[in-house]
């Protein structure tokens, strides 16, 4: 009998190192309700909340998968890959874990070994296939990341030959979604309002990876982010700002090797916008309008951005806070490659939220994640909502005015 | 076609094919509780019922097929009480809804899947209260797991045990009928579940610890208080290691502050000086840790009572210089607080019996009566000694540390939580259990009464030959009427047949 060495076995879960076996198995991460955390928790795994709620739908039930893989006990499935590539990687597992685990780590890791032993969702294959080919995940021409600076009237500098103090790193979602792309158009106009020297890649911007990495799919994430290394370096860019969630959290964490070589720093357009605003006493005008806040999982959790939104937010609206917010709110449902290989159980939990946001009262729901833009107004369609979704910049924008 | 397929099917023709499950990835996903010094159990069926009706089916299925069971809450028991090898697995978490909160009548009604984080929760703004808030492992716990182990948690010292807030629970008895039946006045047809008792014997009582041998329980009926706003915690040294004098002052303070008295917990010399090195007295002075430090929570429905007991408090504690008082908890050292948040109240284990999770846990917790704290300290610390070389390797503690914690309950006990660790590895495996059931088995022995049971647990009172022939008999007999087949959570008491004689595993010519 073949002696089993898990090492050589599950190279990825390796990376993750000995944690793989220090869960004891509480169950924190099941349904962590309490009146008396700041801020209070209402619950945690959205994914449980929306499927049957079998123990491998939460962390727990994950984290005994791979101690059993890792021990031996048991083999990769497909049957497995579709349980485990239900879960939108928000990240509030890992917020409610009493050893402070990293289990979206962890659960990257079990999806890369599920991928490389040919279990992955069949779902991604053509997403993360066209992110390598095409250079981007929505398998469209990339020349079309060009098409949203028809909307502006003045000339954006062009990274792949000028020089600028910030590259402007647009996203494939706001570059190539019509409908989102005022999110782009938005974030240039306040940028140049602000007489900020910047630049884009445009038809030549590379997607970060993202979906690549959250999918499990390393061989295209590390395709597209070596080209991205290329591309940083050859600009000499200094500082990258990304109005992308997703973007944000690949660029600055999961490049961060990158970064730091680079000597680039990464913020997302928010916390950017919100120091500049601070250190140069920048005058906002009250728009007096009803808001409540969505915190997407990529700047919340998974980065902390949580009061830059905020400060923001206060001073230009009316800001009324949903019952579940920062630490403790609850996943718009499209991450983790789930809105592309589920797309129903995305759209139930983004449902879940446009309810929590109505509750508040207010007429516009405002993020700062394309990706949360899409699911979120994808739900409000589906349930005919009167709410409205605005992406933050937008309203900064009005606010410039 | 095998009888676990046969039975698969029909149940799945009850629950649908989305609650059911005998895949792989599963059975590993639900192979352990926190207890990893059990093997991994990996169930044939994992089910995830909604309703009594379900589980009176799946039950019929069961006692058709001759086919085990057990019923699983949180899965957050650290003795092994809701995992099994073969036969099925009822995860009951499905039934989580508060079903009504009547104030008037001081109950509330719940599903037994629902955690103790979201009752507790629910029910704060209402300003009502269970009392009891439930045990260390709140969040994931739920009540249908705190009845069937009889924890205690936040509250306790003044509300009891779980099962002394229970006024009643609906329970599907193992039987091959699946018999659905109401406990306490739900049990009179015509009566709201306002009260336990008065309606026929107290058949709740027989639902109540009995790590889910007797019965599933679905519902249960709850007492509700309304929760005094007014709290106030104090820590406080005691200025020897006289573990005498924990007797006579929780005594003291029984007596004199009253149901002023919440949570009245112990926390041993060697933990304090681990996890509070720069404690300071009020006037910022460093501490020399002679003894255990109290954590004592008061309640109160009037600022100026509260200021009373804080009075009374502050007198017995400082008398004959007994104590020193260290500052409020806001200000004292991190970790030491009692505080009112569920974090302090539910992450007790995570804090204290699991604090290096690499290793494993096996817990011994225990009650004896507060007259014998001295004697029960003592015994603690000589059995330690007196075994050293059999401990697991990776038991962290030193001798007698681990198992010194003590938690006041009403009515003169204290639950003195405890255990010890030990590597978490197969080859450890049989040595940490041999030397869990041998440390209980000595408890056992020195009249200990324990506080959860689960399966490792409740083996050992058996081996240890703590009960009477007669006892032996009526247990057995009260488990044949329930469940005549002997289905129901079988390896729990070593109870696996009415036809088994338990006498066989009697541990005798032990200390």
């Amino acid at each position: 009998m073949t002696e089993h060495k898990p090492e050589e076995k599950f190279k990825h879960l390796a990376k993750v190192g000995p944690t793989v076996l220090q869960c004891i198995a509480c169950g924190d991460c099941r349904e962590q309700t309490d009146y008396t955390a700041n801020p209070p928790k209402w619950g945690v795994c959205v994914a449980r909340d929306h499927t049957s709620g079998f123990e491998p739908f939460f962390a727990r039930g994950k984290m005994q998968i791979i101690r059993s893989l890792w021990q031996g006990k048991l083999e990769l499935s497909k049957e497995m890959a579709d349980v485990i590539f239900q879960c939108p990687t928000c990240n509030a597992c890992t917020e409610a874990c009493a050893y402070d685990m990293d289990n979206v780590a962890m659960y990257e890791a079990l999806r890369a070994e599920l991928v490389d032993a040919g279990c992955g969702l069949e779902a991604h294959i053509p997403m993360n296939k066209a992110m390598v080919e095409l250079l981007n995940p929505y398998e469209r021409d990339n020349k079309l990341k060009s098409k949203w600076l028809e909307k502006l009237d003045f000339k954006v500098k062009d990274a792949n030959t000028e020089q600028a103090e910030i590259l402007y790193f647009v996203g494939c979602t706001a570059a190539l979604t019509p409908d989102i792309e005022e999110v782009a158009v938005n974030t240039a106009k306040i940028l140049n309002k602000l007489v900020i020297d910047f630049s884009i890649f445009g038809e030549h911007e590379v997607c970060c990876g993202s979906v690549g990495m959250r999918t499990g799919d390393l061989k295209a994430f590390n395709s597209v982010a070596t080209k991205n290394y290329e591309m940083f370096k050859k600009s000499g860019v200094k500082s990258i700002i990304t109005s992308c969630a997703g973007c944000y959290r690949t660029l600055k964490k999961d490049y961060a090797d990158y970064m730091e070589e680079l000597g680039i720093t990464v913020y997302h357009t928010i916390e950017f916008l919100n120091k500049h605003i601070k250190e140069n006493n920048v005058q906002l005008k009250n728009l007096g309008l009803n808001t409540t806040y969505h915190d997407p999982c990529h700047t919340g959790r998974h980065m902390g951005l949580y009061e830059e939104p905020r400060d923001i937010l206060n001073k230009i609206t009316n800001l009324t806070e949903m019952k579940t917010i920062k630490q403790s709110a609850n996943c718009c449902g499209a991450g983790g490659g789930v809105k592309k290989g589920f797309s129903e159980l995305a759209l139930e939990i983004a449902k879940s939220r446009i309810r929590e946001a109505e509750e508040t009262g207010a007429a516009i729901l405002v993020s700062m994640c394309p990706f949360c833009y899409r699911n979120l107004a994808d739900a409000i369609e589906a349930l005919d909502s009167n709410i409205k979704m605005v992406d933050l910049t937008d309203l900064i924008n009005q606010a410039l005015n | 076609m095998s009888k676990v397929k046969e039975a698969y099917k029909e149940i799945e023709n009850v629950l649908g094919s989305d609650f059911i499950s005998d895949k792989d990835f599963m059975k590993a996903a639900y192979s352990r509780n926190v207890d990893p010094a059990f093997p991994d159990r990996w169930a044939d069926i994992i089910v995830r019922p909604e309703t009594a009706e379900e589980v009176s089916d799946i039950v019929k299925i069961a006692n058709k097929y001759k086919i085990p069971m057990v019923p699983r809450g949180g899965g957050a028991d650290l003795v092994g009480g809701a995992a099994t090898q073969g036969g099925i697995l009822l995860d009951l978490t499905r039934m989580n809804k508060i079903l009504e909160v009547n104030k008037d009548d001081y109950y509330i009604v719940v599903e037994c899947g629902i955690t103790w984080g979201d009752l507790v929760s629910q029910l704060h703004p209402t300003g009502y209260t269970t009392g009891c808030i439930g045990p260390g492992s709140g969040y994931a716990a739920t009540i249908g797991g705190g009845l069937s182990n009889s924890t205690a948690g936040g509250g306790s010292t003044k509300y009891g045990l779980v099962p002394d807030i229970c006024l009643g629970v609906e329970v599907v008895l193992p039987n091959p009928q699946g018999t659905i039946i109401k406990t306490g006045a739900a049990a009179n047809k015509y009566a709201k579940p306002f009260c336990r008792y008065g309606v026929s014997p107290d058949f709740t009582g027989l639902f109540m610890g009995d790590v889910g041998t007797m019965g599933i329980k679905t519902k249960a009926y709850l007492r509700l208080w309304r929760d005094p706003p007014f709290k106030a915690s104090r820590n406080y040294l005691l200025n020897n290691g006289d573990y005498n004098n924990v007797f006579k002052l929780a005594h003291e303070v029984r007596n004199n502050i009253g149901d002023g008295l919440r949570d009245f917990m112990v926390l041993p010399q060697i933990i304090v000086q681990m996890t509070a090195g720069q404690l300071r007295t009020a006037e910022g002075k460093r501490i020399r840790i002679k003894g255990p430090l109290f954590q004592i929570t008061l309640e109160a429905t009037d600022q100026r009572i509260l200021d009373i007991h804080l009075e009374n408090l502050e007198k017995i504690m400082s008398k004959d210089k007994m104590t020193t008082l260290l500052p409020n908890p806001a200000g004292s050292a991190e970790g030491l607080e009692w505080n009112y948040n569920l974090k302090g109240n539910f992450h007790f284990f995570q804090a204290s019996i699991s604090p290096s999770p690499s290793n494993i846990s096996m817990v011994t917790c225990h009650k004896v009566p507060i007259s014998n704290m001295g004697q029960v300290y003592k015994k603690v610390i000589d059995f330690d000694i007196k075994n050293k070389d059999e401990f697991p390797d990776g038991n962290a503690w030193p001798p007698g540390t681990f198992a010194t914690m003590q938690y006041l309950l009403p009515n003169g006990n204290f639950v003195v939580l405890g255990g010890f660790t030990g590597d978490n590895t197969d080859e450890a495996r049989e040595k940490n259990m041999n030397m869990w059931h041998k440390k209980t088995r000595y408890q056992v022995r020195y009249g200990a009464v324990h506080y959860w049971l689960g399966e490792s647990i409740s083996q050992s009172i058996v081996e240890a030959d703590a009960y009477t022939p007669e006892y032996r008999q009526f247990f057995k007999d009260m488990k044949k009427t329930v469940d005549p087949n002997f289905l129901l959570s079988p390896n729990k008491f070593h109870m696996h047949s009415y036809e088994d004689d338990i006498t066989k595993y009697l541990v005798k010519d032990e200390e």
